[in-house]
């Protein structure tokens, strides 16, 4: 037995294959390893730039930290001073409230005096003037009011210098 | 009866012509062949036609086994070589495969135009033919004519006159096999098909059809990694 091979389907044969390498080259390998090639890169990009947003946010998390760190002790600064402030101005408010209470207590303090002061001239001449009233009844006679006026005011004296 | 029958099938393994293009004569195995090679061109057609970041369906199919294929043959060939490669290596595996279980196909083998390319010797022959240029090209581009005539001297000078023929025959004797085994394997199964169809026509050839899906893809396999080997020999780049 011999193999009857056919030339002509030989022949054919090669020509298909030809024809179905260059077809499945266009229609299947071609775009196909584009796909798987470009998804590839697709997805090591991806998780390259994954990496990097996570590097970024990691980055902006611990300044953001150290922001909040800074605000923080700053916040405790301000708190402080305002509260240094505070106790400067209270002690202020009651040095002043007790500057002023002394000063309303001497000015007061002269007031009564001088009021005192005024009152006793008031009554000296007072007395003066019943004594001159009650002299003239008993002497019966008037004397020159002034020079009356004079001895009684120096009677006064006498008599409260005396005490 | 049976033996009729075993003498047709064996009649059809070697058709006569359909009909004729110019001085070639075309055989149902080649009306076959035109018909699996449409539709592999077909399904590849609409699973790459509108292809999507996120595939689906056929394309996702398409995908997956030439992922697979590539992966395979990187471990055989390198990254490289592979990619320039594969359309030839792919096209043997995707077109074997669909021609040997084309003989699945009910009728297949005795209606006329319809018969699985791969159980004629001369279409399995044409294959082989390819691989044989192939793996030539690529000695004689990888190597040089020189190289490749060193290459088959072998690396001993004073054994070259044994070893120069022996290299030059063995270029031969691989397609030789190559066409042989597949072409003998899957017209066995075609004949053993056609016998057990002749004893009993209902049930029995059904458990030879199911080990032709087995030996279907293995005979595929087989021409496919065999070509790949002759191939990364013929591209391998010596020190």
């Amino acid at each position: 037995m011999y193999l009857d091979i056919n030339p002509s389907t030989v022949i054919f044969a090669i020509i298909n294959f030809c024809i179905l390498v260059v077809g499945l080259k266009v229609f299947l390998y071609k775009p196909v390893c584009n796909m798987l090639d470009s998804r590839k890169e697709e997805v090591a990009n991806n998780l390259n730039s994954a990496e990097e947003a996570k590097l970024e946010a990691q980055k902006l998390k611990d300044e953001y930290a150290a922001q909040l760190q800074n605000a923080r002790s700053e916040a405790q600064d301000i708190i402080n001073q305002a509260a240094k402030i505070g106790e400067q101005t209270k002690a202020d408010i009651v040095n002043e409230a007790r500057e002023e209470a002394a000063r309303l207590t001497a000015k007061a303090q002269a007031d009564i005096a001088r009021e005192k002061t005024e009152a006793l001239n008031e009554i000296r001449n007072e007395i003066a003037d019943l004594a001159v009233l009650a002299a003239a009844k008993v002497v019966g006679k008037t004397i020159d009011v002034a020079d009356h006026q004079n001895m009684v005011n120096d009677f006064v004296k006498e008599v409260g210098e005396a005490k | 009866m049976f033996l009729t029958n075993i003498a047709y099938a064996a009649d059809h393994g070697h058709s006569a012509p359909l009909f004729h293009i110019g001085p070639l004569e075309v055989t149902s195995e080649i009306t076959t062949m035109w018909a699996v090679m449409a539709l592999i061109l077909i399904v590849s057609f609409l699973g790459t036609r509108n292809m999507k970041r996120i595939p689906s369906g056929i394309q996702n199919v398409l995908e997956m086994g030439i992922e697979m294929y590539e992966n395979f043959w990187t471990d055989i060939l390198g990254k490289k070589r592979t990619r320039e490669l594969m359309p030839f290596l792919a096209t043997f595996f995707i077109l074997i495969l669909c021609s040997n279980y084309s003989g699945l196909l009910p009728l297949a083998g005795t209606l006329p135009g319809l018969k699985p390319p791969t159980s004629n010797v001369s279409t399995t022959a044409g294959l082989a033919i390819v691989v044989f240029f192939l793996v030539l090209y690529y000695n004689l581009k990888v190597q040089g004519p020189i190289g490749y005539i060193k290459h088959l001297i072998g690396p001993m000078p004073a054994i070259s006159f044994l070893m120069l023929p022996l290299n030059i025959v063995e270029q031969f004797t691989r397609p030789l096999s190559l066409a042989l085994r597949l072409y003998g394997s899957v017209y066995g199964e075609e004949m053993v098909v056609a016998s057990l169809a002749a004893l009993c026509p209902l049930v029995l050839p059904l458990t030879m059809q199911v080990m032709g899906i087995l030996f279907g893809a293995i005979q595929a396999f087989v021409f496919t990694l065999l070509a790949s080997i002759y191939l990364e020999e013929a591209t391998a780049v010596h020190h």
